[in-house]
């Protein structure tokens, strides 16, 4: 297959994303002919689409695909990568990301995300889900017990570390810790929850825990989870996105894409003959 | 390829080759880890077998007790012992001098004091110990002096040197001749007698039956041309003081003069000018209600040393006050004694004593330290009389039912005490208490002073200004390379600020001493405006850059804005350095040293603190640099990266996620960069004054622990305190060093572990 029918496809599916099945749902984000450089190389290749508000959209595809980058475009992470160039738009609620007059640190409260290596800081388990606010200057001390109190709970944690608030956030266990990590980032109660593989490290208890922790939260946000594991995929998500070389090659609803498909490249992938 | 073995107990072929050579690594890293901590336990046991010996008490032998020897009728006045504390000396009220073996009492020879005819011995006085000179006071109004002489020849064994015989043969001479000296011209008993004899000189003060004080002096001269020995003769009646005058004591330089009368008081003559001698004092030296019962002057002629009838014993000596007037001062009391000071017999060359009690104690003092460093009983009678040998290494008394006692004393450093190395000491002619660190001069009987809290504090004070330079910059400047700089600038600065490790500090030292230290004195207001400065100016010039429009700054690439900053400083230095003598000039009177030690009232040296905490700060900037810079840079990245999508600024991230990480790996590195300031030698002893002083000013120098190890070492004697002090101060400092690195270590390790799971 050659470049330019690659794009081609690409472009029809991301139309197809522009008219989600369930007719009902808003739009969060919607990305609109963005295209990513490393340097020289082009990392994500006119990519168009629109995640769909409190729904649970996953990012599939192979390693390298470009769907870590796609997903952490949405908070600007990329800007952390000196020779990353980004053109095209991405809006949030009508307003471009890129644009010069966006405050990053903003931008970032309102677009939470959780990565693959749960990442707490080595303070207090409440000074990890405080330190979000924190930051943004709350300082309350009642303010903050409710705030933490509730994205324990958010996170599905609060039973287990109600006791131990003062502990280490390192002490607890890896699926804890990730849970930690996502209550630290719904504390700020963002729009939109980027997971970037979050249960990739985790063994498959702590992998269902986290599922199932994002099946109730997709009421309160949008969530966009990047994952290896298709059978993953296939549970939590609303809509999938498959990724290939750069190239959005499918986006739809979770159940049509994974029984029927449009694309070759798709069903080989999800019928494992590549990956 | 060999077949891989099935059998997994048994390893042959290259598995055993394999587990061969694992096994010798093993071998050679434990043998070399531990050859590390045994030669670092070695040194350390080295160095306290050396220091030990200072800190053990002093001991002394059972007394042995042999019957009086000499004359049985005349009563002894004055014990002493020849340098080998072989034999002992007695003399006696009436003249007569034995001389016995220290050990057993064993008679070696009597002789009687050569008296003119109709003439009976009424006085005794002990002159300088250490000439061993004595003189007896006439019933005629004269004196005589004696000298003690021991003469010493070997009978060489023609076979065996061991068995080489060493005969010490005791006699008397008289320095000034046979022919009594006269004190009082018209002719009265003396009934009690001082005296001192050198050389030349010869003073004594004389109380004669009649209660007339008189001093008379003796200068004789050597005709160069003839030979002829003439003398000249002085004599001056004193004015006199109340009461019964107990004892009279010149001191060795014939200076002063003190009498003890009247039960209580001490009376200061000075006596500098004999002809005209003037009684400065009187001074009441026990509480009322007590006596003087014993008093006697340590070696150095300084100190007085009064004992009284209810066991008290005080040290007094003169103190200069502001008017340059002296005052006889109480400067500190020993530990008292059972009964009442019968005899106080000071050591011949240290500030120790002896003292006895009537209730047959006696105990060895040492003054400087303040210590009562033994307590024997010799019985229930009084002590009677006792000596010292000239070695301080016997003690001779006597005691209970006319016997003698001896014995042999081991104290080789009783100056050592906890007061004595932390706390301030009363010196002899200090006005005050002090820290003082001064362990030698050109005088023998001169008090060494050695307070190790200056060297102490010294150390500290120039880690501490060391420390006020280096760590500001090295880790401000280590959590800006590893935070924002460029990995390319990080590839050139990180190499070349730890390179600056490898500079010897002798050079640095050198450098400090010979051209900044005159630099900085010569542009001191200069230089003291580029300090303040230049913290301003970095500011200033970020401020700057920050107006600057996008398409100026984005040429520089991120990361390397920090390169700009070089010519700011050249130039900020630059222009201090040019404003600093229009400064001095309008400010200071032209010169800002002068203008502190004169205006301000402050001390001011060339080589001070100012240029050592530059030059040391220098030499201690890369070790904190490069173990911070490695804290920081480890700081995992997925950390920060939590920090900022969570909507942290970079510098929130900075203070709150990345230092906080980093703090105990910058905490190791402060500490272990101060464990090099405080071990530093060669940079402190070239830039500062290598004066002990002990005051916190910026504008002075001082004598830090290493560099006072360096300047002494080649000049102490093995073995002597001064000697073990300065192991001492090693070991201090090795302790230091050996606990920051330890506490840096175990931070280090702890940051490991804690992060190990990140």
């Amino acid at each position: 297959m050659n470049d330019a029918n690659q794009k081609t496809h690409a472009m029809d599916f991301s139309d197809m994303g522009r008219t989600p099945s369930a007719p009902t749902d808003e739009v969060a984000i919607s990305v609109e002919n963005l295209d990513l450089y490393y340097g020289e190389a082009k990392a994500l290749k006119s990519i168009n689409m629109k995640i769909p508000k409190n729904r649970v959209t996953a990012f599939i595809g192979p390693s390298g695909c470009g769907k870590s980058t796609l997903l952490r475009c949405f908070n600007r992470m990329n800007d952390l990568v000196d020779i990353c160039r980004v053109e095209g738009k991405i809006n949030l609620e009508g307003k471009n990301i890129y644009d010069k007059d966006v405050n990053v640190a903003l931008l970032r409260r309102r677009v939470g995300m959780v990565f693959q290596k749960p990442n707490p800081f080595p303070k207090s388990i409440f000074e990890n889900v405080a330190y979000g606010l924190r930051i943004m200057g709350v300082n309350d001390k009642e303010v903050l017990t409710a705030a933490v109190e509730k994205a324990l709970r958010g996170a599905a944690l609060w039973n287990e570390v109600k006791d131990r608030l003062q502990d280490s956030g390192m002490s607890l266990s890896g699926g804890q810790q990730q849970r930690l990590v996502i209550a630290r980032a719904i504390a700020l109660e963002p729009e939109i929850l980027l997971l970037d593989e979050p249960a990739s490290a985790l063994d498959p208890i702590s992998t269902a825990k986290i599922e199932e922790l994002v099946d109730e939260m997709k009421d309160k946000y949008t969530i966009v989870i990047v994952t290896h594991n298709m059978q993953q995929a296939a549970r939590v998500s609303d809509y999938t996105a498959f990724m290939y070389m750069g190239d959005l090659i499918e986006f739809g609803n979770t159940d049509t894409l994974f029984v029927k498909p449009t694309q070759k490249q798709t069903e080989d992938y999800i019928t494992g003959r590549f990956g | 390829m060999e077949k891989i073995e099935a059998d997994i107990t048994k390893a042959g072929g290259y598995t055993g080759r394999r587990m061969a050579k694992d096994k010798l690594f093993k071998h050679v890293m434990t043998f070399g880890g531990l050859s590390v901590i045994i030669a670092i336990s070695l040194i350390f046991v080295y160095l306290a077998s050396v220091v030990v010996p200072l800190f053990l008490p002093a001991t002394m032998d059972k007394l042995e007790s042999f019957p009086a020897v000499g004359v049985q009728q005349e009563t002894t006045v004055h014990l002493t012992a020849e340098e080998q504390a072989e034999i002992g000396v007695r003399f006696a009220n009436q003249g007569s001098v034995a001389f016995f073996d220290m050990r057993n009492g064993k008679a070696m020879g009597e002789e009687r004091v050569a008296l003119p005819e109709g003439a009976t011995v009424t006085s005794f006085a002990a002159g300088d110990l250490s000439q061993r000179s004595v003189a007896y006071g006439l019933s005629d109004g004269r004196m005589i002096i004696l000298q003690q002489d021991f003469k010493v020849t070997f009978k060489e064994d023609a076979k065996d040197s061991e068995k080489d015989v060493r005969t010490i043969t005791p006699s008397i001479d008289y320095p000034v001749g046979k022919e009594p000296l006269v004190i009082d011209a018209a002719g009265h008993a003396l009934k009690l007698l001082t005296m001192q004899h050198h050389a030349e000189n010869t003073a004594a003060v004389a109380l004669t039956d009649d209660n007339r004080l008189v001093l008379t002096a003796f200068e004789s001269s050597e005709n160069m041309m003839t030979g002829e020995v003439s003398s000249e003769r002085t004599s001056v009646e004193l004015p006199p003081v109340e009461g019964e005058i107990s004892q009279l004591i010149l001191e060795v330089k014939q200076r002063d003069l003190y009498v003890v009368h009247g039960g209580r008081y001490i009376s200061h003559y000075d006596v500098m000018n004999q002809s005209s001698p003037q009684l400065l004092q009187t001074v009441a030296v026990v509480p009322e209600g007590q006596k003087i019962t014993a008093v006697n002057i340590l070696s150095g002629g300084f100190s007085l040393i009064v004992g009284s009838n209810t066991g008290e014993i005080a040290q007094w000596f003169q103190v200069r006050d502001d008017n340059n007037v002296n005052h006889l001062t109480h400067i500190r009391s020993f530990k008292s004694m059972d009964g009442a000071v019968t005899t106080i017999a000071p050591e011949h060359y240290r500030k120790g004593f002896v003292a006895g009690d009537d209730k047959g104690n006696i105990g060895l003092y040492y003054a400087t330290s303040n210590k009562l460093l033994l307590t024997r009983s010799t019985g229930t009678d009084p002590v009677r009389v006792a000596g010292i040998a000239p070695r301080a290494n016997a003690v001779l008394i006597e005691g209970p039912g006319n016997t003698f006692q001896s014995a042999r004393i081991e104290n080789d450093f009783p100056e050592i005490s906890f007061s004595s190395l932390w706390q301030k000491v009363w010196y002899e002619s200090y006005q005050e208490p002090e820290y003082n660190w001064q362990s030698s001069a050109a005088t023998s009987d001169f008090e060494p002073k050695f307070s190790v809290a200056p060297l102490t504090f010294g150390t500290l004070k120039a880690a501490f200004y060391a420390m006020m330079v280096a760590v500001p910059l090295a880790v401000l400047g280590a959590i800006f390379a590893a935070y924002f700089m460029s990995p390319k600038m990080r590839g050139v600065v990180k190499p070349s600020i730890e390179i600056m490790e490898a500079l010897p500090t002798v050079i640095l030292g050198f450098l400090a001493g010979l051209w900044l230290a005159p630099f900085v004195d010569n542009n001191l207001a200069g230089t003291l405006v580029a300090i303040f400065l230049l913290p301003f100016s970095f500011v200033i010039t970020a401020y700057l850059w920050h107006l600057l429009p996008d398409h100026l700054t984005q040429r520089v690439g991120p990361g390397w804005e920090a390169a700009l900053l070089i010519p700011v400083i050249i130039l900020v230095i630059w222009t201090s350095i040019a404003i600093g003598h229009p400064i001095e000039a309008a400010l200071f009177n032209g010169d800002m040293p002068n203008w502190i030690s004169n205006e301000l009232g402050w001390d001011y040296e060339q080589r001070n603190s100012l240029v050592v905490g530059i030059a040391m700060g220098f030499a201690v900037i890369p070790t904190i640099f490069s173990i911070a810079e490695d804290a920081v840079f480890s700081v995992p990245k997925h950390l920060t990266t939590g920090s900022l999508a969570l909507g942290a600024t970079p510098w929130q991230t900075l203070f709150n996620v990345v230092i906080l990480t980093a703090s105990p790996g910058i905490f190791s590195a402060i500490m272990v960069g101060m464990g090099r300031a405080v071990g530093e030698t060669m940079i402190v002893l070239m830039a500062t004054g290598n004066t002990a002083v002990m005051d916190l000013s910026i504008f002075t120098g001082f004598r830090t622990l290493s560099a006072n190890i360096g300047v002494e070492m080649p000049e102490a004697a093995v073995g002597t305190t001064h000697y073990r002090l300065l192991f001492f101060s090693a070991l201090v400092l090795f302790a230091f060093t050996f606990a920051v690195n330890t506490v840096a270590e175990l931070i280090r390790q702890r940051l490991r572990e804690k992060y190990s799971s990140l």
